[in-house]
C-alpha cells in the first residue's frame, strides 16, 4: 500500500482500528518515505527503527486480540532531541551530550507511549534549542523540504521538516521563543505553543525554563487537538504544570473579535504582508470581527527575551561538566576546574555566546540594569496583553516577519538571527498560547499566520484555526522526488 | 564596550575556555548583543518590579514521602566502594 | 581584648524529614553505600525538575518563629550559581532576600540570657550538596576525587545572625541554646555527624571581615574563633593590614588557612528559580504553625519549675538534654512524682549514662524504659528498697532490661523489715563484737559501727531504722 504516510494521525488510528491497513503496513510506508528523503533533509539525529517496528507489530497483535490500542495506536511520532527518552540517546544536538542515553522518559513521552504512539526517533534542532534555523546543530543542519537550499526554521527544525515531508505523522517540538512556530511556518505545518504550564516540562531539557513549553507539530489542526489532549495536564513531577480542560474540534465557530497586531505586519517583508492580509480577509468570511491594534511595549520584547533566556540558559547549562554523564574524557591529570572548562569547550559557538551573555546580565554589576529590567518589561507586556484580551478574543500577525531564507544568510551575525524571532517571543514572555497555521506560499516558500489567545484559551485558537484551515486549502505536501 | 578582560572573566565564571577563533570574534559579537539589549535600561527603574511570577498553593506541594525507584541514574566511573570518580580537587 | 564582632551562618539539616528537599529520595543518607540514595532529580540529570517538600517549609517556618523571625505570605527560591564537583547541577537552589521577596524567615532575635539578644537577619531553606571523600593523606595522594551524591538535595536550614557576638563564649552559649531549640522543635538532631555546620565571620576594631568556613561541628566553632582572634591580634601588633578574605578551618591541625581558588571570584549570579513557582503560604499557614509549635526550651523550663515544682538546677539539667527531659516526662505519666524522679534521673541515672551521653540515641537504644524507673522510684518512696539497692537494681536493668520487681524477686533484695529476722542479726553481731558493744554503751559513734555490721550481715537489706531501734533497745538491757 502506498500513501499511508500521507495520512493524518486521526486517519491512521481510524484506519488501523477499522482494519483498512495494519500498523505495520502504515509503518513501512512511513519508513519508505523516510529512506527516500532523509539523506537530503537530515531531520533526524537518532533513529530507533527496529524498536519502533516491533511496537507497530505489538499494536497489530493487540488489535487481533481485541485489545485497546490507545487513542494514538500505531501513530508514528518523532521527538525533538531535547526531550528525554529512556534508552534512546538524547543529544540536544550538542557534542556535550553525544553519548547521553537517559534513564527516564519525559512525562510527555510516557503519555504518548501509554496511548499507543510509536516513537520513531529523535529530531534535529539548534543546539539546546538556541537558534532559528538548525544551523547551530552540532551534527548537521536540517533542510527545508519545500526547497532544500533553505533553512527549515528552528529550533525544532527537524520536527517541522519531518512532519512536512511525511517522515513521521506528527512530532513534538519545544518552544522557548518561537521554536515550534518558526519551523511550522517555514515548513507549512501546524505548530502550537501551549499556555505556559499546560504541558509538563518534566524531561524537557531546559534552555530557558520560565519561557518554554513542549507542543505538537502536525499536518492538521485536528491532529494538534489529538496530541494536545494526550500531553496536557497537571504533572506531579513539574510544579509549574497545571490542569486544563480538554479541547475539541467544533464545526460551528463563534463570532470572535480578532485584532491584527499592526506593528508585526509593518515589520514584515512585503510577500509576507500580502499573504497575511489576504488570509485575514477570510476571517470576515468565517464571520469574525477584525480590528487593528499595536502593542506599546513591543520594542522591548526581544531584548527582554534574549536577556532572560540567556540568563536562564547560563545557569541551566552549568550542569554539563561531564562527571555524571557525557562523553569519554579521562579525568586523570586534570584539576577539576580545568577539566570543567575543557569539557565545556564542546559547546557550540552560539551556546557559548548565550552562556556568556547570560552570565553577564546576572553578574553583580549588571543584574539590575539588564535582568531586572527585562523581568519588569515582561510583567508589563503580560499586563498589556491581558488587557487586550479583555477586548479581543484573538491577536493575529505573521508568525515570521520574513520568508524562509538560505543557509548561511544570517549565521555570522547573531543580532540578525535574533531579529527573526521578534513576532514569536511575545507569547513566551507572556506565557500565552500561540499557533502557527499555514496560509500561503510565495515563490514556493511557506508563510504562516500566528494566532495568540489569552492563557488557557487554546480552544479559541483551535476553533478559528480549524475554520481557517477549511477555508484556505493549502498544498500540504512538498514534492521531494 | 565589553573589554577582553570582561569576556575572560565571564568565561572564567562560566567555566568555558574559548578557542582562539572565538576569543577573536566574541568581543564584537557580544558587544553588539549588549548594545541591542541596552534599550532595556531606558525603562524606568520602577519597571523592575517582578509581577509575573507563577504561584502555587502550599497545600498543593509534595508530601514528605520516600519513593525510591529501582534503577540508579549514575552507572559509569564508579569505584568498587561506589564512589563516583571526578577530577582531582587540588 | 580589642573590640571583636562575630557573626554566624549556621547550616542545620532537617534530619526529621523522610525525603529530600526536592525529590523523594531518603532524607537520611547516612550509613549507605555511596551513590545509592540518588535519583534523576538529585543527580541533576537533564530535564529533571525540583519538586519541593511541603514538610520542609513547615519545619523551616517553625524554626523562624522560634527565632523570633517573621514569616512572609509568599516565598520564592533562588539559584546560587557556582561550579563545584559536589554540586550536581552546578547551582544550588536556595533563598535570597531582594526586591521585595524574602526567605522563609526575616528579622528575628534570640535571647542569649536575660540581658543579651542576638539579632537574626534571616533564615532560609536550601539544598545540601553531595560530598567529596578525602582519603588519608589528602587529595594530593590521588589523581581523582571520590564523589558521593547520597547527601545531595537534603534539606538545610540556614540561619544568619547579625555580627552581634563580642566573644567566643557568647557564641558557644548561643550555639548550645540553638541546638536545644532545634531539638525541641524536632527539626534537627544536632548530635548526628554532619547535621550542623557553621561559618563564622570575625572582624576586629572595625576592620575587615574575615570569613571562616568549613567548621563541621559546633564544638569546633569556639576554637576556630579563638584561633582567628589570636591571628588577627598578632597581625595588628605587627601592623599587618587584615584583608577581607575567606579562610577554612582545618579540623585536624586546628588552624584556619587561606582558601585557595575555590571560586575566589564569588559572583553567584542569583536569580529567581524558574522551576519553582512562588509559594503562597496563605494566612492560615502561619497561624497553624504558631498553634502547633512544639514547646520551646524556655517554656519547658518554666513549666518544670512552676508545674512540677522542680528546682531550677534540676530543671536545667533535664532540659539541657532534651532526650532526658522527654524520658522524665514519660515516666511521670506512669508514676507522678516529679521531684523524686527528677532527682533520681539527674543523680543516679545520669551518672550511669554519662560516658555514653555524647553518642546519639542513647535513650533510644537503651534497655531502661520509663516503666523501669517509675517502678524503681516508687519502691524507694515506699521504703521497700534503699537508694543503694536501687542503684544496684538500675545496673541490672541496664544489663537485662528486666523490671525492678523481677530483679528483686530474683535476688531477694527487698529491705528486711521483719523484726524477728533482724533480731537474729543483731544477736549475732552482739555475740561477735563484744568490745564494740561495751564501747557503744557510752560512745554514740560505736552504735553506727554496730549498725554497719548488721547491714553487712543482711547484705545491706536490713531496714536501717528498725535495726537501729533494735540495737538501742538491746544496749539498754544490762549484760545483753
Ligand atoms: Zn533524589
Amino acid at each position: 500500500m502506498s500513501g499511508l504516510h500521507d495520512l493524518q494521525a486521526y486517519e491512521v488510528v481510524e484506519g488501523i482500528k477499522q482494519g483498512l491497513f495494519s500498523a505495520e503496513e502504515y509503518f513501512s510506508s512511513v519508513i519508505k518515505t523516510l529512506e527516500h528523503v532523509e539523506s537530503r533533509l537530515h531531520s533526524f539525529i537518532t533513529l530507533d527503527t527496529d524498536k519502533a517496528l516491533s511496537c507497530a507489530k505489538v499494536i497489530d497483535g493487540k488489535l487481533k486480540a481485541n485489545e485497546d490500542i490507545g487513542q494514538l495506536g500505531g501513530v508514528v511520532v518523532g521527538i525533538k532531541d531535547n526531550i528525554s527518552t529512556k534508552g534512546i540517546r538524547t543529544t540536544c544536538a550538542s557534542k556535550i551530550l553525544e553519548s547521553y542515553v537517559p534513564s527516564y522518559d519525559a512525562t510527555v513521552i510516557q503519555r504518548l507511549k501509554q496511548n499507543g504512539a510509536i516513537i520513531l526517533g529523535k529530531l534535529n534542532l539548534d543546539e539546546f534549542g538556541m537558534g532559528s534555523t538548525t544551523e547551530y546543530s552540532s551534527y548537521y543542519p536540517t533542510h527545508n523540504p519545500w526547497n532544500l537550499d533553505y533553512v527549515p526554521g528552528g529550533s525544532s527544525g527537524g520536527s517541522g521538516a519531518a512532519v512536512a515531508a511525511g517522515e513521521c505523522t506528527v512530532s513534538l517540538g519545544s518552544d522557548t521563543g518561537g521554536s515550534i512556530r518558526c519551523p511550522a511556518s517555514f515548513c507549512s505545518v501546524v505548530g502550537l505553543k501551549p499556555t505556559y504550564g499546560r504541558v509538563s516540562r518534566y524531561g524537557l531539557i531546559s534552555y530557558a525554563n520560565s519561557l518554554e513549553q513542549i507542543g505538537p507539530i502536525c499536518r492538521s489542526v485536528k491532529d494538534v487537538v489529538m496530541i494536545m489532549n494526550i500531553i496536557s495536564g497537571k504533572d506531579n513531577k513539574d510544579d509549574t504544570s497545571m490542569s486544563s480542560s480538554p479541547i475539541t474540534i467544533n464545526n460551528k465557530l463563534e463570532k470572535f473579535e480578532i485584532a491584527i497586531i499592526k506593528d508585526l505586519i509593518d515589520g514584515s517583508d512585503d510577500e509576507v504582508k500580502r499573504t497575511i492580509y489576504s488570509a485575514s480577509e477570510k476571517f470576515s468570511d468565517i464571520g469574525c470581527m477584525l480590528d487593528e491594534i499595536s502593542i506599546k511595549h513591543l520594542n522591548y520584547a526581544l531584548p527582554s527575551y534574549y536577556t532572560l533566556a540567556s540568563a536562564e540558559a547560563s545557569s541551566n547549562l552549568a550542569r554539563y561538566d561531564n562527571i555524571r554523564y557525557g562523553f569519554n574524557l579521562p579525568i586523570e591529570e586534570y584539576k577539576w576546574d580545568t577539566y570543567f572548562s575543557d569539557v565545556r569547550k564542546n559547546f557550540g559557538e552560539e551556546v557559548k555566546r548565550r552562556i556568556l551573555i547570560g552570565s553577564y546580565v546576572l553578574s553583580s554589576g549588571y543584574y539590575s540594569k539588564y535582568y531586572l529590567k527585562a523581568r519588569g518589561l515582561r510583567s508589563l507586556l503580560k499586563l498589556e496583553l491581558l488587557k487586550l484580551f479583555k477586548k479581543y478574543d484573538l491577536l493575529i500577525g505573521p508568525t515570521m516577519p520574513i520568508l524562509p531564507f538560505k543557509f548561511g544568510e544570517k549565521i555570522d551575525d547573531p543580532i540578525k538571527m535574533y531579529l527573526v524571532d521578534i513576532n514569536t517571543v511575545i507569547a513566551n514572555l507572556a506565557g500565552i498560547p500561540a499557533i502557527s497555521l499555514p496560509v500561503g506560499f510565495s515563490n514556493g516558500l511557506p508563510i504562516g499566520l500566528q494566532i495568540m489567545a489569552a492563557p488557557f484559551e487554546e480552544q479559541k485558537l483551535i476553533d478559528v484555526s480549524y475554520a481557517l484551515e477549511q477555508a484556505i486549502n493549502i498544498q500540504r505536501r512538498p514534492k521531494l522526488e | 564596550m565589553i573589554s577582553k578582560d570582561e569576556i575572560e572573566y565571564l568565561a572564567k565564571i562560566s567555566k568555558i575556555s574559548l578557542t582562539e577563533d572565538e576569543a577573536k570574534k566574541f568581543p564584537e559579537q557580544l558587544d553588539k548583543t549588549i548594545e541591542y539589549i541596552d534599550i532595556l535600561d531606558e525603562l524606568a527603574s520602577d519597571h523592575s518590579i517582578i509581577l509575573d511570577l507563577q504561584e502555587i498553593k502550599f497545600d498543593e506541594l509534595r508530601d514528605d514521602v520516600v519513593r525510591m525507584s529501582g534503577a540508579l541514574p549514575i552507572t559509569r566511573n564508579l569505584t568498587e566502594e561506589g564512589f563516583l570518580k571526578g577530577p582531582k580537587m587540588k | 581584648m580589642s573590640q571583636v564582632k562575630i557573626g554566624l551562618e549556621i547550616h542545620a539539616q532537617i534530619t526529621e524529614l523522610e525525603s529530600k528537599l526536592f525529590c523523594s529520595c531518603r532524607g537520611n543518607y547516612r550509613d549507605q553505600r555511596p551513590n545509592t540514595n540518588i535519583c534523576e532529580t538529585c543527580c541533576g540529570l537533564p530535564g529533571t525538575l525540583p519538586i519541593i517538600n511541603k514538610k520542609a517549609i513547615e519545619y523551616s517556618a517553625m524554626t523562624s518563629v522560634a527565632l523570633g523571625c517573621s514569616v512572609p505570605d509568599k516565598i520564592i527560591f533562588y539559584r546560587k550559581n557556582y561550579f563545584y564537583p559536589d554540586l550536581p547541577k552546578n547551582f544550588q537552589i536556595t533563598q535570597y532576600n531582594v526586591y521585595g521577596f524574602s526567605s522563609i524567615g526575616i528579622g528575628g532575635s534570640f535571647e542569649l540570657d536575660d540581658s543579651r539578644k542576638i539579632r537574626i537577619s534571616r533564615i532560609q531553606l536550601e539544598e545540601d550538596p553531595g560530598r567529596i571523600a578525602y582519603l588519608e593523606g589528602g587529595t594530593n595522594a590521588r589523581n581523582s576525587a571520590l564523589i558521593d551524591y547520597n547527601r545531595a538535595g537534603v534539606a538545610l536550614i540556614e540561619i544568619v545572625t547579625e555580627p552581634d557576638f563580642t566573644n567566643p563564649k557568647e557564641v558557644r552559649l548561643f550555639l548550645n541554646k540553638l541546638s536545644l531549640t532545634l531539638e525541641h522543635l524536632a527539626v534537627c538532631d544536632t548530635l548526628l555527624e554532619g547535621s550542623v555546620r557553621c561559618d563564622v565571620n570575625v572582624s576586629m576594631n572595625g576592620g575587615n571581615k574575615v570569613e571562616i568556613k568549613n567548621i563541621n561541628s559546633f564544638k569546633e566553632v569556639e576554637r576556630a574563633i579563638n584561633y582567628e582572634i589570636t591571628r588577627q591580634t598578632n597581625m595588628y601588633k605587627r601592623s599587618i593590614k587584615i584583608v577581607s578574605e575567606t579562610r577554612h578551618w582545618d579540623d585536624r591541625k586546628k588552624i584556619t588557612f587561606m582558601s585557595r581558588s575555590k571560586e575566589a571570584e564569588h559572583d553567584y549570579r542569583y536569580f529567581p528559580e524558574p522551576d519553582i513557582p512562588m509559594i503562597v503560604l496563605g494566612d492560615k499557614f502561619i497561624a497553624n504553625i504558631r498553634n502547633h509549635m512544639p514547646e520551646l526550651p524556655n517554656q519547658r523550663f518554666d513549666r518544670f519549675v512552676s508545674g512540677y515544682k522542680l528546682s531550677e538546677h534540676a530543671s536545667n539539667i533535664l532540659i539541657n538534654d532534651k532526650k532526658l527531659a522527654d524520658f522524665f516526662e514519660s515516666i511521670l505519666k506512669l508514676y507522678f512524682s516529679p521531684v523524686e524522679i527528677a532527682n533520681f534521673l539527674i543523680t543516679d541515672f545520669k551518672s550511669m549514662i554519662l560516658d555514653d551521653a555524647e553518642s546519639t540515641g542513647y535513650l533510644k537504644n537503651m534497655k531502661v524504659k520509663p516503666e523501669h524507673i517509675a517502678e524503681l522510684v516508687k519502691m524507694i518512696a515506699a521504703d521497700e528498697i534503699s537508694r543503694i539497692t536501687a542503684k544496684d537494681i538500675l545496673v541490672k536493668i541496664f544489663e537485662s532490661g528486666m523490671l525492678p520487681s523481677e530483679i528483686v524477686n530474683d535476688s531477694n533484695s527487698l529491705k528486711i523489715a521483719d523484726e524477728k529476722i533482724l533480731m537474729d542479726a543483731v544477736e549475732s553481731v552482739f555475740n561477735t563484737e563484744k568490745s564494740a558493744v561495751e564501747d557503744a554503751r557510752t560512745n554514740h559513734e560505736a552504735i553506727n559501727f554496730l549498725l554497719g555490721k548488721v547491714m553487712k550481715y543482711t547484705s545491706g537489706r536490713a531496714d536501717p531504722k528498725i535495726a537501729m531501734r533494735l540495737i538501742n533497745n538491746k544496749l539498754k538491757k544490762p549484760n545483753a
